[in-house]
């Protein structure tokens, strides 16, 4: 791993985006150090396009400062707002944006020709580009011919043609197929950290996110939910919200048992009177609580385990065999659990087993008045 | 609130600009039509006593016109409707032989004019000299046994060339609906028939509905084969009847502006109910994807069809083509074919006269002029509809659209006046025929470019931009070429428009600005049926050079590309 530099690249604070009364995005603020990846995550809707799309200068936002490199490019205060072209960045499109009227090479010299440089720079910069993603040889096809994978690619090396210092990304893959998103996905991690450059990278796929980011910042309904590393996001979930998208989650309501808990310690009683272990991660504990536990952290045994705490006997209500994993229903508490694991073992319906979970990975969530 | 970018402030102002501009050169007009349609008085707008209904309460006088009009409306909406429904069936949903090759010579009708046929047509079947009724007295008749004149004659005419308007609207419905709604109710266990009646006829229904309400408002306010056929037998229609008005000696400016004003309304209420239509419409059937339904094996019938849509053919473009052809090149039009009859002195007149030269002349240049200064125009205004935020949007939609529920004829008659009124010296001259044209064809190159900008995605203009290109790099590089085939197929539509041009024309020309329409028209009403149809013919050869020339530069850009 290569030492970073911390300095900040990308800027955005308090960033509002409204569409007539209506809000959209914000406020929002986030930053980006200089050549990591950042991902907006989110579920469609919730503003992470139109976010990406106001650094790109192509939304024009309500209020906030948007800065890149130190640079203010759109100030609300300072009625700063820089067109797209003289933003100096580069940004891959959802739909490729590939112009079928131009040649393979055309499109990924485009940004060069529009700054003017030498014929002997593009051509240079163009092979360079074009062999970044395995595409030299079609360089003099027309763009119209291609398949949604070669366009991608040509869409990548248009935007790194130029030597942008910012890339930003709006979906590239969610138009792929499945095997090709995941090879893509690994392709263009590598590519990001040969080439240094800072990005951020929008997106609604859990997977694609954490196997891509150096942060996420999960949004919902125009705003910010959490945001930290990828396994600080998938094992510390903030909100019910973050919890749920994040991945798959139970989530289990109770009151907490203030005479049990201790520091991070938190013990919560549920309704239906089973007391559950978990970790409060520093956050604030009330009187009521609710607890994130993964569907993978629980843990079904055939024999009691040893140990006294979160340790229960359960009833196994429904199977699943997804292949990879198995998807176990159990009847706990009054209500339904969900456990994914490995098959290795058969578990069938109305079998008598025990159900265990490590008090670290029952996560207390903060509460922000929306606990379901 | 926060102070806005100045950037922003100049695109707001130039917005309005444009919008302030097309406003007054669509509305000014129509302002004067409105004023003179209100002038009390003798009915010369010198001798007016000032404002009031008058012209309006008379209006009940000529109800004879109105019903005219509405008889040989309703007559021609009818059987266009029924034409271009059933070739819609027939080409979208029915295995019929060399369906592509049909679809393709279905456009022709729309290129070879109402006016062109009412000439073919009246010279086919004319009261007595007409060549059908000739062969019928020849074969021993008694009689006519047609007659183009009366006003099914003309409903006849009118609905030939309207049938393949109707066509184009009907069929786009039809491929617009998703066959997967027919094969569920197919599944299901209906028939046929009953998935015909229960699932594709209501689902067509709204779209035909459309094209009927479309078509009539086009035959209301259709002036050309109403003044080419019935004109001479005194059978006049609203628009026809408002011509006489204006060329009559003496005039009569004010009742036929309030005729005009009539027609205008009904044509807006039309208009405005088809556009309420296709709004609902595109949220029931269409759902943006052009579904290609699988042809139905209909057997034997299929050669029925054939013969069917190639009748249609036959009567709406070969043998109106074949009969001007023929009488071009005969000193007496006659129906029997005589080696002594054969002349080109038609030809040799038709391009040697100096007014008709003149006028072709004028044509030609009006028909660039229109085309290049509209390609521009309804291209900025496209641009501003669909790809800006700009305030005043819809205004702006709605006043390039408007001239569309104007008939020709009554629009030139309100630019007739309220350029008359200024102290221009442009009356008289082909360059209030350019406002014309302008004018009158907006709502044709808007919806054409349109159409083609709508397809385009937005994101390879964004993509230009965050590659760092320039406005107007952008639009050398990216949005015209693209858009190429959009601004192609517009500027000829405009081209052959404004060449072809009647209704504005017939009011604006003046002895130093005459154009080839008008001139046609003329040449039938004061020379001779055989130098009409040479002229004629010479129109469409130009036109179609045109169109022959255009298409191959689009394929050969096409092949490059």
């Amino acid at each position: 791993m290569q030492v970073e530099d911390q300095k900040t690249e990308i800027e955005v604070r308090d960033l509002e985006i409204r569409y007539g009364a209506v809000a959209a995005v914000g406020p929002v603020s986030f930053s980006v150090p200089k050549g990591e990846q950042l991902t907006l995550l989110g579920p469609s809707g919730c503003g992470k396009s139109t976010t990406l799309r106001a650094i790109a200068g192509l939304e024009r936002p309500a209020a906030g400062v948007i800065s890149i490199g130190g640079r203010e490019i759109y100030s609300s205060a300072g009625d700063l707002n820089v067109p797209t072209e003289k933003r100096g960045l580069s940004m891959v499109f959802q739909s490729y944006a590939i112009w079928p009227h131009m040649t393979v090479y055309d499109n990924v010299a485009y940004g060069l020709k529009v700054r003017r440089k030498s014929r002997a720079e593009i051509d240079s910069n163009v092979e360079r580009a074009l062999s970044l993603v395995q595409m030299e040889a079609y360089a003099k096809r027309p763009a119209s011919q291609l398949s949604g994978g070669q366009q991608q690619r040509v869409a990548l090396a248009r935007a790194c043609a130029f030597s942008p210092e910012v890339l930003l990304f709006d979906e590239p893959l969610s138009n792929l197929d499945a095997k090709l998103r995941g090879d893509m996905r690994i392709e263009l991690r590598e590519l990001q950290h040969r080439l240094g450059v800072t990005s951020i990278y929008v997106t609604h796929d859990l997977e694609e996110a954490l196997a891509m980011s150096d942060r996420i910042v999960v949004m919902n309904k125009g705003r910010i939910e959490q945001s930290g590393t990828p396994s600080e996001i998938y094992n510390y979930p903030r909100t019910a919200f973050v919890a749920d998208f994040v991945g798959s989650a139970n989530l289990i309501t109770g009151t907490v048992k203030t005479d049990a808990s201790t520091g991070d310690d938190v013990v919560v009683e549920t309704e239906g009177g089973e007391l559950v272990h978990g970790t409060a991660h520093g956050r604030k504990v009330g009187r009521k609580a609710t607890l994130s536990v993964r569907t993978v952290h629980l843990q079904l045994h055939g024999e009691r385990p040893a140990g006294e705490r979160n340790v229960w006997p359960v009833t196994i209500a429904r199977s699943i065999f997804l292949g990879d994993l198995s998807e176990i229903h159990v009847h706990w508490a009054g209500r339904q659990l969900i456990i994914r694991r490995s098959a290795l073992d058969r578990m069938d319906e109305g079998q008598q087993v025990f159900l265990s979970v490590d008090p670290s990975r029952c996560v207390l969530l903060e509460d922000d008045g929306d606990t379901n | 609130m926060i102070a806005r970018t100045s950037a922003r402030r100049k695109g707001m102002v130039s917005g309005i600009a444009i919008v302030a501009v097309v406003g007054i050169f669509v509305l000014y007009p129509i302002f004067f039509l409105l004023q003179a349609a209100l002038k009390q008085g003798d009915g010369t707008v010198e001798g007016s006593t000032g404002y009031g209904l008058g012209n309006f309460e008379r209006l009940p006088s000529y109800a004879s016109i109105v019903w005219n009009t509405l008889e040989v409306s309703v007559v021609a909406t009818i059987i266009a409707i029924v034409v271009g429904f059933l070739i819609a069936y027939i080409l979208t949903r029915t295995n019929v032989p060399f369906r592509r090759g049909l679809e393709q010579l279905m456009a022709v009708p729309y290129y070879v004019t109402p006016l062109l046929g009412a000439f073919a047509w009246s010279l086919l079947g004319a009261p007595h000299s007409g060549f059908v009724n000739q062969f019928w007295q020849a074969l021993g008749g008694e009689g006519s046994i047609v007659n183009v004149t009366s006003a099914m004659g003309i409903a006849w005419v009118m609905a030939l060339f309207e049938g393949s308007v109707a066509f184009v609207m009907i069929s786009a419905v039809m491929q617009s609906i998703d066959p997967s709604l027919e094969e569920a109710s197919q599944v299901i266990g209906a028939s046929r028939f009953s998935t015909m009646m229960r699932v594709t006829l209501p689902l067509v229904a709204p779209g035909v509905l459309g094209a009927v309400v479309y078509v009539f408002a086009e035959m209301l306010g259709s002036f050309s084969a109403a003044l080419v056929l019935g004109t001479p037998d005194r059978f006049y229609v609203l628009t026809t009847a408002i011509f006489l008005m204006v060329t009559q000696y003496p005039p009569r400016i004010p009742l036929a502006a309030a005729m005009g004003v009539v027609l205008f309304a009904v044509m807006f209420l039309m208009t405005y109910f088809y556009r309420k239509m296709i709004a609902g419409r595109s949220y029931v059937t269409v759902s943006g994807k052009a579904f290609r339904p699988r042809p139905v094996d209909v057997g034997g019938l299929r050669w029925v069809y054939f013969g069917l849509v190639g009748a249609y053919i036959f009567l709406a473009v070969v043998l109106p083509l074949l009969t001007l052809a023929y009488v071009s090149v005969q000193q007496l039009a006659t129906a029997l074919p005589a080696w002594s009859n054969f002349t080109l002195e038609h030809y040799r007149v038709a391009l040697s006269q100096n007014a008709i030269r003149f006028a072709i002349r004028n044509s030609l240049e009006l028909g660039v002029m229109t085309a290049t200064i509209g390609v521009a125009l309804t291209g900025t205004i496209s641009w501003l509809l669909h790809r800006t935020n700009l305030p005043g949007r819809g205004a702006l939609e709605y006043i390039s659209m408007f001239p569309q529920a104007v008939p020709r004829l009554v629009f030139a008659f309100g630019i007739m006046w309220a350029w008359l009124v200024l102290p221009v010296p442009i009356y008289g001259t082909i360059w209030l025929l350019l406002i014309a044209y302008v004018t009158v064809f907006l709502p044709l190159g808007v919806r054409t470019i349109s159409s083609v900008l709508l397809q385009l995605d937005k994101t390879l203009d964004e993509c230009g931009q965050v590659c760092g290109a320039n406005w107007s790099q952008r639009l050398r590089t990216i949005n015209v070429p693209l858009l190429r085939p959009g601004i192609m197929a517009a500027w000829m539509l405009l081209f052959i428009g404004a060449v072809r041009e009647l209704g504005a024309s017939i009011l604006l020309v003046g002895p130093n600005s005459q154009v080839l329409t008008p001139a046609i028209v003329d040449a039938w009403n004061y020379s001779s049926s055989e130098l009409t149809a040479a002229m004629a013919l010479i129109q469409t050869v130009v036109v179609g050079a045109v169109i022959a020339i255009f298409t191959v530069l689009t394929r050969r850009r096409e092949l490059k590309g």
